[in-house]
């Protein structure tokens, strides 16, 4: 016989802080890749399956640029300034790639039936896994263990640094984009081509500039995320895109495709869910959900959500977001 | 018009969705505890066993089944190249050897599509495939081909237990069953490290949820006892976050992980941030150099078993000194070569006694050559061989060693 113990359901308002820290964080990385989504549908009314590779790469020219800046020995204001030029170039190669297969894959079918893009879209994200799968050896690569570890104590909450790093430098992201799209000359021309297109352009909008800028945007968040997940759990591969780039256009449609403040909320909604969401159910009677259903969590979330709300949480005026 | 693509399209999304769903609770998690089964009577099915005609100075096909690519290249590899060191000089009655080396890349899906393809180069036996998921998806090919294959490293249960009645007569191992390693595991982590509960993480294929299994029940009639929910997780995961806040919640002694150095790797760095303490215990599939070198030193501590005995005999002393000149590599730096090797020399010697002589063709029965393997006795590299019934292995007497990394090396505990 076993000896009886406490149930594990004993748990303590510590325990659900640091869930519900976990889920931010999780939530953190959805939200800053569902924005990429968000934004292409807004404007060409088109799911770019091919945003969660461009996440990948923006992780792994990350992980280039703290390589070539020495590693592992890296230390004292080095790792601010190491870790914000990784950031720099994986915003820019994440823009460039996005840049280059909008011109390439996306462009000429801008006319076409809406199938047709989607299908290139998926084309482009299976050519961009598997090229980095053949260049890598379809091998990990580790982040060097740079950032300090250590945490914050707030209340009830136990944060670590790199979570709240974390969740700080995709919020920052966040006003970024929200600044740009509201506040700037780029921004209303971005809005208005998501409004419509063809009266954009007669009011003097170039609407070819404008959706490359929409395609460059998303994917410097990406690029952002990208880095971010690798300093977090410091294992990168090329096949990383698919699963988060699937949760982040889950996210993207919990919160109304189309919107942006809808991509955000579903980030985070869709991250505690998978953390907090599976404790919870854990606490009903008889039911004990291990890590691997969290997968499920999520998915089933993603039907529900397309079944019975299909235009999400933030629904009206979706596509009027940009 | 707006309106109707997008209704159109959810339907087509949900679907899809449904889809993702199906297939991540199908990831292959095998929560079955039968774990039960003292041997009982062995029965077998039918092999499609034929005999194969070799022409006249063609040579003779070996299959081996192994991860060439990936993660997992660095416990693949080595044992490939041990595999086909069996063969070096060698000839069947002066026909060469040759190796058909295809990559299963541990999975269910990558081990039927490698039996497919060495099935298809018309084969008469192979090494492999080196993951038990993989080996449990392949066996009704190999079985239905008459095919006999020797996995020097799968250690699961469920290839001598499988689901149906009958036992796969085209099976064996030169690895010992995880039914030794998980208690071995048990009471080393009962006893000798005087953990009275355990967390467990596993990954959900045959393997990972095999050795739970053997070493929850062990563990638990040792008297100790498993607090929280079992995680399991798939391959290529990377966020153990939510995994370790409740280690740390639960509070056990020990970390129980049964999977691949790939994911023990991320895993236990993202455990030792946040956890210092808490003692680390794992299997065959994370004891490799990959591990050290991957995790640094978060790794420091980790305790590891290999269900082979730390070897002295002649056998390995040779294989050794062959192994380390022809890859460059360390013996131990990865496990399952001396297995692998034995593995390849068990075929061989049994296609030297069955091969035979048609004119200037080659002959072989399949059904002999099958026979002839599980009749072997072999003083081997990885120790003493012998087949029982199932195709275990039974001939080795300490088969299960205990490791704990320090400064960045694996040294073996005694107890």
């Amino acid at each position: 016989m076993p000896p009886v113990d406490a149930p594990h359901l004993a748990l303590s308002v510590g325990f659900w802080s640091d869930q519900f820290v976990n889920g931010l964080t999780t939530g953190s990385l959805y939200a800053l890749i569902a924005l990429g989504y968000t934004m292409v549908y807004g404007v060409l009314k088109m799911i770019n399956f091919s945003h969660g590779e461009v996440f990948m790469l923006g992780s792994f020219a990350g992980y280039g640029v703290l390589a070539a800046m020495g590693g592992d020995d890296i230390s004292g204001v080095m790792v601010a300034v190491t870790i914000l030029a990784a950031l720099i170039g994986a915003m820019a190669v994440s823009a460039g790639t996005a840049a280059v297969v909008e011109r390439i894959a996306y462009r000429p079918l801008r006319n076409a039936p809406r199938l047709a893009p989607l299908i290139s879209a998926i084309g482009v994200s299976i050519f961009l896994q598997y090229l980095v799968l053949d260049q890598t050896d379809a091998r990990a690569k580790f982040y060097p263990d740079i950032f300090p570890r250590g945490d914050f104590s707030a209340g009830p909450f136990d944060i670590t640094y790199i979570q709240t790093f974390l969740i700080a430098s995709s919020l920052a992201m966040m006003v970024f984009l929200y600044v740009i799209i509201q506040r700037t000359r780029m921004g209303r021309a971005i809005r208005a081509v998501a409004e419509n297109p063809a009266n954009a352009s007669l009011m003097g909008v170039d609407v070819n500039r404008t959706i490359v800028m929409v395609f460059v945007l998303g994917a410097a968040m990406a690029g952002v995320a990208g880095v971010l997940h690798g300093l977090f759990f410091q294992t990168i591969r090329g096949s990383m895109g698919f699963l988060p780039g699937i949760k982040a256009f889950t996210a993207a449609v919990l919160g109304g495709i189309g919107s942006i403040p809808g991509a955000v909320a579903g980030g985070y909604a869709l991250g505690l869910a998978e953390t907090v969401g599976r404790e919870l159910l854990n606490e009903l009677p008889g039911v004990d959900l291990g890590n691997q259903w969290r997968d499920v969590i999520a998915f089933s979330l993603l039907v529900t959500i397309l079944i019975f709300r299909p235009t999400g949480i933030f629904a009206e005026r979706a596509s009027s977001r940009a | 018009m707006k309106r109707a693509y997008w209704s159109r399209l959810h339907w087509l999304l949900a679907a899809f969705a449904l889809v993702a769903v199906v297939a991540a609770a199908c990831g292959g998690d095998d929560d079955d505890d039968d774990t039960g089964g003292d041997g009982g009577d062995v029965t077998y099915g039918t092999a499609g066993f034929k005999v194969i005609e070799i022409a006249a100075g063609a040579p003779v096909k070996i299959g081996v089944s192994s991860v060439t690519s990936g993660d997992l290249t660095g416990l693949g590899q080595p044992i490939v190249d041990a595999a086909i060191l069996a063969g070096e000089g060698k000839t069947i009655q002066g026909h060469p050897i040759e190796w058909v080396v295809k990559d299963d890349q541990c999975s269910p899906d990558g081990g039927a599509a490698a039996a497919n393809q060495i099935l298809q180069e018309g084969v008469v036996a192979t090494v492999g495939p080196i993951c038990s998921g993989a080996v449990v998806a392949a066996q009704p090919q190999y079985e239905q081909a008459g095919v006999t294959h020797v996995s020097p490293s799968s250690t699961a249960h469920k290839p001598t237990f499988p689901d149906r009645d009958q036992v796969f007569q085209t099976f064996l191992r030169t690895t010992y069953s995880d039914d030794i390693q998980g208690p071995a595991q048990a009471k080393f982590a009962y006893g000798t490290l005087q953990a009275k509960t355990a967390y467990i993480v596993y990954d959900t294929d045959a393997y990972g949820s095999g050795l739970r299994d053997a070493f929850r029940k062990a563990f638990e009639a040792e008297g100790g006892k498993i607090v929280g929910t079992p995680e399991g997780f798939e391959k290529k995961t990377t966020d153990f976050k939510s995994i370790v806040t409740n280690i740390q919640n639960a509070k056990p002694d020990l970390v129980y992980f049964s999977g691949f150095y790939a994911e023990a790797t991320p895993f236990i760095k993202q455990l030792r941030a946040e956890n210092k303490d808490v003692k680390f215990l794992s299997g065959d599939g994370v004891k490799n150099d990959e591990f050290t070198k991957g995790a640094g030193a978060d790794a420091e501590g980790a305790y590891l078993s290999l269900p082979s005995p730390v070897y002295a005999g002649d056998g390995y002393r040779s294989f050794t000194e062959l192994f380390e000149k022809a890859t460059g590599l360390k013996v131990d730096s990865s496990p399952f070569v001396a297995e692998s090797y034995d593995a390849a020399t068990v075929i061989i010697t049994a296609l030297e006694k069955v091969a035979e002589k048609d004119g200037d063709k080659l002959k072989i029965d399949l059904e002999k050559l099958n026979e002839e393997i599980r009749k072997v006795e072999l003083d081997g590299a990885a120790g003493k061989i012998k087949f029982d019934a199932r195709g275990d292995n039974v001939g080795g007497e300490t088969p299960v060693s205990l490791f704990v990394v320090k400064n960045g090396a694996y040294e073996e505990v005694k107890d």
